[in-house]
């Protein structure tokens, strides 16, 4: 069975739930355009309707057919993506990641700040910080779209765009030139691309 | 040609239900079928759909409200989900009986205690005695098809029932996968549009549901009994004329996956057919001669067709995912009727059942490999043991 | 001639997986640290102490219940640990004694979960 790669993205309830759906679909259309194959969608144990919670999004890919389909959590993933600082404070966000994995925070806060509140850092390879909110200035884009339903106001407004930016560059799992057909705010997603600071850990 | 989409059940759900040109949709909120009536909320709001949306203050409310939309000759749109199901219950007697062929779409939930709401299949399998259609899909490709399949079916001249659409929730509800839509000129040609019988007319009155003699009951249930024989001859032509239109490949009542020469077979329905599926893969490729057939009906059981089907297998695991407490082998509820369609073969195949994926828990391969284990133990002993086997306690 | 009929197996829950009788729970009747919502917040109320009246407004308008008027030593207490962060203690304290402040800027007062509930 080919590798799965698994990329957790946590967010907020309410406030930034369709932020962080919006980055697993636009990483999921931007591989499928790649001709991987890719899973993307909520926790569903997460209840994602209690403003400010902490709720997790996923997106598995493969290079083959994804055998098996139906999981209710990365296990082990590779990538996670915090779409806001405050949650590397009060969860263990590295739960189960092997060693050398990435981690993305949206922040404009230093490195090393964050480090500090990261008591499993050695399980780091990569660890990297984008100033989304920075970039766009909006934080919530709308309150759709939650339990499998549609989002309305098209996909990568917000914070999502300058995160996927920074994504595609540190792992270089997604293409930038596929993002820039998928958001909707182009300008975002390449200031993300460019503005996003690497350290190298361990 | 339409174009492939990632897409969840519950989207195709909506999607089909928008196909099919519903007139009434009766909503109530209950996860995680909720977001059906969310998708056709937008849809309508947005114009798209020219349906009228109702409220349902409770589920017993919805059905009742699709049972009057039905009578007075609309095509009628429900659904949902876990205890919501067993609260219309009431409901679900009538308007099979009264012949109102609306159309329920289910996202399974386990039943209360306590508030789980993983999937089982309980909640539309213990409505499985009032008289609907009923039948389960493995994708959301398979939830739009079904939509569709089944107002072509249920409200053919022959049959007039109405039908529950089924699909596990979360895991096909919620997890997207590849969808082509049909285009309208498709579905026009596969669906007529609704000619209702004896409908609530203010031109020609007519009473539904009226008091009867004793003496009326019994050939008024002989009569139901009759459409159920009917009901068959004329899903297979909907099926053809789907795979026909479509350009699907859909077996009408059975999916057969290396039937053919298999020693162990797996009888299962719903979303874990797919893992099945690849664990049939896997078990071919070590050795084991393994099959599997996936029910896509429950109501009207493919009785014969799964005599013939397993008829020549070894030992038949039934893997459930519903519940059916003090039942005959104490386990689920599939097991008693895929053995009674084996008991008059000259050959039966040892028949066994387990119960997995409860509570909404995935099934691993490594439990259809234990399964497996079980069945070939059964052949070499040549000897059922247990009735059922509970995986993982 | 009575052939010997299967039997119906056993079933085992293993005790890690047990659940109560009937999914009865026993009820929390002060605190309870099974939900612990401080993980919650992304700013946390500051307060001066020479700008507090005690007018125990504040006390009064947490849904939480995190703020706890201490008689002895005369000053309002925040509970860290049940926190949500949804500043009316903020928006309500009259003398504006409160002040909101983001949760990075503190290096403790987050209970840190293994897994969100």
């Amino acid at each position: 069975m080919a590798k799965v790669h698994e990329i957790t993205v946590w967010a907020r309830g309410v406030i930034m739930d369709k932020e962080g759906r919006d980055v697993i679909n636009i990483f999921a259309k931007a591989a499928q355009m790649d001709g991987k194959h890719a899973q993307a969608f909520d926790n569903y144990e997460d209840l994602p309707d209690r403003v400010l919670v902490t709720v997790r999004k996923y997106v598995r890919l493969s290079d083959k057919e994804i055998e098996h389909k139906y999981v209710y959590t990365n296990d082990q993933p590779e990538v996670v993506v915090i779409a806001e600082a405050t949650i590397v404070k009060g969860i263990d966000i590295l739960r189960g990641m092997k060693k050398g994995g990435t981690l993305i925070i949206n922040t404009n806060r230093s490195i090393d700040s964050m480090l500090k509140f990261i008591p499993n850092a050695k399980l780091l390879g990569t660890i990297a910080t984008v100033d989304a909110d920075g970039i766009t200035g909006v934080r919530t884009v709308d309150f759709s779209g939650s339990e499998g339903g549609v989002d309305t106001s098209g996909i990568g407004k917000g914070i999502a765009a300058p995160l996927c930016g920074a994504i595609a560059k540190v792992t270089g799992l997604i293409k930038k030139e596929h993002l820039a057909k998928i958001v909707s705010d182009v300008s975002g997603m390449e200031r993300g691309y460019k503005g996003v600071k690497v350290k190298k850990l361990n | 040609m339409a174009k492939e989409q990632m897409m969840t059940g519950c989207r195709a759900a909506a999607e089909g239900a928008k196909a099919a040109e519903v007139e009434v949709i009766c909503s109530y909120p209950i996860r995680p079928y909720t977001a059906i009536m969310m998708e056709l909320a937008k849809m309508v709001a947005n114009g798209e759909l020219n349906a009228e949306f109702v409220h349902g203050e409770g589920e017993h409310a919805q059905l009742s409200v699709t049972l009057g939309a039905s009578a007075s000759g609309a095509r009628a749109f429900t659904g949902s989900s876990g205890v919501g199901v067993t609260y219309a219950m009431e409901v679900y007697s009538p308007m099979a009986g009264g012949r109102y062929p609306a159309q329920m779409s289910i996202a399974d939930r386990t039943l209360d205690p306590p508030g789980d709401f993983g999937s089982e299949h309980t909640d539309a399998m213990s409505t499985r005695d009032q008289g609907w259609l009923l039948g389960w899909a493995c994708s959301p490709q398979e939830v739009y098809d079904n939509t569709l399949i089944n107002y072509r079916v249920g409200e053919d001249h022959r049959v007039m029932l109405p039908q529950m659409v089924c699909q596990d929730g979360y895991f096909i509800s919620h997890i997207p996968d590849k969808v082509t839509l049909g285009d309208r000129s498709q579905v026009k040609e596969f669906l007529p549009p609704y000619r209702p019988i004896g409908p609530l007319s203010l031109t020609h009155p007519v009473s539904h549901g009226p008091q009867i003699r004793p003496d009326q009951g019994a050939p008024m249930d002989a009569m139901r009994a009759q459409t159920f024989l009917a009901v068959p001859k004329v899903i297979e032509e909907a099926t053809a004329d789907f795979n026909r239109i479509f350009g699907r490949n859909y077996d009408p009542f059975l999916e057969q996956y290396k039937l053919g020469d298999a020693e162990i077979a797996f009888c299962i329905m719903g979303a874990h057919a797919n893992t099945c599926r690849t664990s049939v893969d896997r078990l071919r490729k070590k050795g084991v001669k393994a099959g599997m057939a996936r029910l896509r009906w429950v109501r009207p059981w493919p009785t014969h067709q799964l005599a013939n089907a397993l008829g020549h297998v070894k030992a038949v695991g039934v893997v459930e995912t519903s519940t059916s407490y003090g039942g005959a082998m104490r386990g689920g509820n599939l097991i008693h009727e895929v053995r009674a369609s084996l008991y008059d073969l000259d050959k039966r195949p040892l028949v066994t059942s387990f119960m997995a994926g409860l509570g909404g828990e995935t099934i691993w391969p490594a439990d259809f490999d234990y399964m497996a284990k079980v069945l070939a133990e059964m052949v070499k002993e040549k000897k059922t043991k247990n009735y059922v086997y509970w995986i993982g306690m | 001639m009575a052939k010997e009929l299967p039997g119906y197996g056993t079933i085992n829950v293993p005790k890690d997986r047990e659940v109560p009788f009937g999914a009865v729970t026993p009820a929390p009747v002060c605190t309870q640290n099974l939900f612990q919502t401080s993980n919650w917040r992304i700013v946390r109320p500051v307060k001066d102490d020479e700008k507090c009246t005690r007018c125990l407004i504040c006390y009064l308008s947490c849904p939480d219940a995190c703020w706890i008027y201490q008689e002895k030593e005369d000053v309002m207490e925040w509970v860290a640990g049940f926190c949500k962060g949804c500043q009316i203690c903020i928006n309500e304290c009259p003398t504006g004694a409160l002040t909101a402040a983001p949760e990075l800027d503190f290096p403790d007062g987050v209970i840190r979960l293994e897994k969100p509930f």
